[in-house]
C-alpha cells in the first residue's frame, strides 16, 4: 500500500538521492514518474513502502548500499558492499524502521518535516575542529613558549655578561694601585710587539678576564685570571641552583731560576689538596704523603698541607703567612709553590710521555670570591689583602733557602723521580728509537726506488747493503 | 723594604718586563671547556634531523643548542663556525614551518 504521506516524504528526500545519477539509465519511466524530476525514483515506485520509509530514516551515506541490493535484483551491474546478505539485512532493518515509524505516528507532523528537511535525520553532532586546522594564534602556544624561552635566554645573556663585566672592573679598580706600584707592566694582551702597559684587563670571553703583570724583581711575571661563573649562560645559571659554585681568582707567578730554591709545597682546603695531589704532576711525585692538617702550624682545621719535607713547611709558614692565611681562610682554595711545576698530569696515547715534561718555577694561588655566586662589586675589595699576601710570598720565596741537609734531600728526590721516569719509559724509548731507525731505512729505500734506472743501478753499486726488495 | 706607593723604586727600572704569551691550549686539552664544541655538534645534528625528518621540535632544540654554544664560546672560537651553525638551525625551523604550517604538538 502506498500512503500519500509516504509519497510526500519521498518527494522531500529527492535532493538526497540526486547523487544517484548513475542509476538513471537503469530506471524505466513509468506513468507515476511524471511527477518526479529524477528518474532514480522509478525504482522506488516499484518497491514496497518499507524501502521508502527506510530511505527516509537511514542517514544519507547509507542510501547507496541499501539501494544497491535492489539494483542487483534488476541488473547485475552494481556490486554490493556488504555482499548479497546485505540485502536481507536491510530488509529486516527497514521493517524495524517502519514499525517504529508507525508507532510514533510521525506522519502527523508532516508540516514540520517539510520545513526541517534534513533535520529529521539523526541529531547533528558538532565536532570540534582539530587544533591544526584552526587558524588562531592560541593553537601555536608551543611556538610562543619556545620563542619566549629564547628571549629569556638572550635577556639572561645580556644581564650575566654585564654583571661579570662589572665585577671584573670592580676587582681591577680596587687592585690597580697595588699592581701598578709593584709592576712596571700592568696589562698586556700579547698582540703588540713592544711590552707596553695597556692598563686594563684582557677579556678572554664572557666569563674569563686576564691580566698580565711583569717588570718586577724576584719574578718573571704574574698572570691573574678572573674566572667568573658563567652567568651569561642560562643553563649554567639553572645548574648552579642545584650545585652552588663561586667565582675564582687564579694567580700564577712565574719565577726565574735564581728566584726560588728547590722545593714543592702546597696548602689549601682539604678537598682541594686531595684533588691536587692526584692531578698535579709535581705534587704527586714529590709530596707522596697524605695531606696533613694545618692545625699543627696554627692554621684553621679546614686547611691541609702537602709538603716535600718538614723543613719547607717551617720555612714557608712564618708568622706573617700564618696570619694572612688564618684571617682569610674562607677565601683560600689553594696555594701551591713548586720548582718542578709542569701542570696537571698529561695522559698520552702511548701511555707514558717519552721525555720529562718541562718544568718552571711557579707560585700558584687560587682564591674564592666571597658570596658563593651572589657577589656584588663591593666584595672585590675583600680580595685586596690576599694580593698583598701574594706580593709578600714572592719576596719570601726569593729569600727562602734550604739548609744543606734539606738541599741534599731535595736533590736526591729530584734524581729519584728522574730515574723512575727513565726506567718506566726505557722500553718505550728503545722501541721509539728502533722505529725511527726503521723509518730512516725505509725512506732511504723509497728514495732509491724512485730514481731512474741507470742512476739506481749506480747507487746500488755504491751501497750494496741498501738492496731494494 | 718593599715597594713605595706613588714612586717607582730604582730596582724596578732595571728589570725588563716580559711580554705576555697566551698559554697554548694544545698542551693542556683537558683544561679546555668542551661545552661549546659539543653544543655546536648537537645543534648541527638536531638541525639535520629537523630538516630531513621534518620534526619541528628538533629544529627548535637546534636553535637552543646554537645559542648555548654561542654563550659558552671561547675567544679563540671562530665566529664563522658559530654563525653557520646558527643559520643552519634557523633555516631548519623555517623550513619545517614552510613545509607544514601547523602548530607543533606537545609530546604529552
Amino acid at each position: 500500500k502506498i500512503f500519500p504521506s509516504h509519497l510526500c516524504l519521498v518527494f522531500l528526500t529527492a535532493p538526497l538521492f540526486s547523487h544517484l545519477g548513475r542509476y538513471n539509465d537503469d530506471f524505466d519511466d513509468g506513468e507515476d514518474l511524471a511527477d518526479f524530476d529524477d528518474n532514480d525514483f522509478a525504482e522506488f515506485e516499484d518497491m514496497n513502502d518499507d524501502l521508502a520509509a527506510e530511505a527516509e530514516t537511514a542517514p544519507p551515506p547509507r542510501v547507496s548500499p541499501s539501494s544497491q541490493p535492489e539494483e542487483d535484483e534488476d541488473e547485475a551491474t552494481v556490486e554490493l558492499e556488504d555482499g548479497q546478505d546485505g540485502f536481507d539485512d536491510s530488509e529486516t532493518q527497514v521493517q524495524d524502521f517502519v514499525s517504529v515509524k508507525y508507532d510514533q505516528e510521525e506522519f502527523e507532523g508532516v508540516g514540520d518535516m517539510e520545513k526541517t528537511g534534513h533535520s529529521m535525520k539523526d541529531p547533528l553532532i558538532i565536532h570540534t575542529v582539530p587544533a591544526h586546522l584552526q587558524n588562531s594564534w592560541e593553537s601555536y602556544y608551543m611556538e610562543i613558549l619556545m620563542v619566549t624561552g629564547l628571549l629569556a635566554y638572550i635577556m639572561n645573556y645580556i644581564i650575566g655578561k654585564n654583571k661579570n663585566s662589572r665585577l671584573a672592573q670592580a676587582w681591577f679598580n680596587s687592585h690597580r694601585e697595588l699592581l701598578e706600584s709593584n709592576f712596571a707592566l700592568v696589562g698586556d694582551d700579547g698582540t703588540s710587539k713592544e711590552a707596553v702597559s695597556t692598563g686594563k684587563l684582557n677579556q678572554e670571553n664572557e666569563h674569563i678576564y686576564n691580566l698580565w703583570c711583569s717588570g718586577r724583581v724576584c719574578c718573571e711575571g704574574m698572570l691573574i685570571q678572573l674566572k667568573f661563573l658563567k652567568r651569561q649562560d642560562l643553563l649554567n645559571v639553572l645548574a648552579r641552583m642545584m650545585r652552588p659554585a663561586c667565582d675564582q681568582v687564579q694567580i700564577k707567578v712565574t719565577l726565574n731560576d735564581e728566584d726560588m730554591d728547590t722545593f714543592v709545597f702546597a696548602v689549601g682546603t682539604k678537598k682541594a689538596m686531595a684533588r691536587l695531589q692526584k692531578e698535579m704532576q709535581d705534587l704527586s711525585e714529590f709530596c707522596g704523603d697524605k695531606p696533613k692538617s694545618g692545625a699543627k702550624y696554627g692554621l684553621p682545621e679546614s686547611l691541609a698541607i702537602l709538603t716535600e719535607m718538614g723543613e719547607v713547611t717551617d720555612g714557608v709558614m712564618d708568622n706573617k703567612m700564618v696570619h694572612y692565611i688564618t684571617n682569610h681562610a674562607d677565601k683560600i682554595e689553594s696555594i701551591h709553590f713548586s720548582d718542578q711545576f709542569s701542570g696537571p698530569k698529561v695522559m698520552q696515547e702511548e701511555g707514558q710521555p717519552l721525555k720529562l715534561p718541562e718544568t718552571k718555577k711557579t707560585l700558584l694561588f687560587t682564591f674564592n670570591v666571597p658570596g658563593m655566586g651572589n657577589t656584588s662589586p663591593k666584595d672585590m675589595d675583600t680580595l685586596l689583602p690576599l694580593m698583598n699576601m701574594v706580593i709578600y710570598s714572592i719576596d719570601k720565596v726569593k729569600k727562602l733557602r734550604l739548609n744543606r741537609e734539606g738541599k741534599q734531600k731535595a736533590d736526591r728526590n729530584r734524581a729519584r723521580v728522574e730515574e723512575n721516569f727513565l726506567k718506566q719509559t726505557h722500553a718505550q724509548r728503545q722501541e721509539a728509537a728502533q722505529t725511527r731507525r726503521e723509518e730512516k731505512k725505509r725512506a732511504e729505500k723509497e728514495r732509491i726506488m724512485n730514481e731512474e734506472d741507470p742512476e739506481r743501478q749506480r747507487r746500488l753499486e755504491r751501497e750494496p747493503d741498501s738492496m731494494p726488495r | 723594604s718593599q715597594t713605595l706607593l706613588g714612586s717607582v723604586p730604582r730596582r724596578l727600572v732595571a728589570v725588563v718586563p716580559v711580554e705576555y704569551k697566551p698559554p697554548s691550549t694544545e698542551t693542556n686539552p683537558t683544561l679546555e671547556d668542551p661545552t661549546p664544541d659539543y653544543m655546536n655538534l648537537l645543534g648541527m645534528i638536531f638541525s639535520m634531523c629537523g630538516l630531513m625528518l621534518k620534526l619541528k621540535w628538533c629544529a627548535w632544540i637546534a636553535v637552543y643548542c646554537s645559542f648555548i654554544s654561542f654563550a659558552n664560546s671561547r675567544s679563540s672560537e671562530d665566529t664563522k663556525q658559530m654563525m653557520s651553525s646558527f643559520m643552519l638551525s634557523i633555516s631548519a625551523v623555517v623550513m619545517s614551518y614552510l613545509q607544514n604550517p601547523q602548530p607543533m604538538s606537545p609530546p604529552w
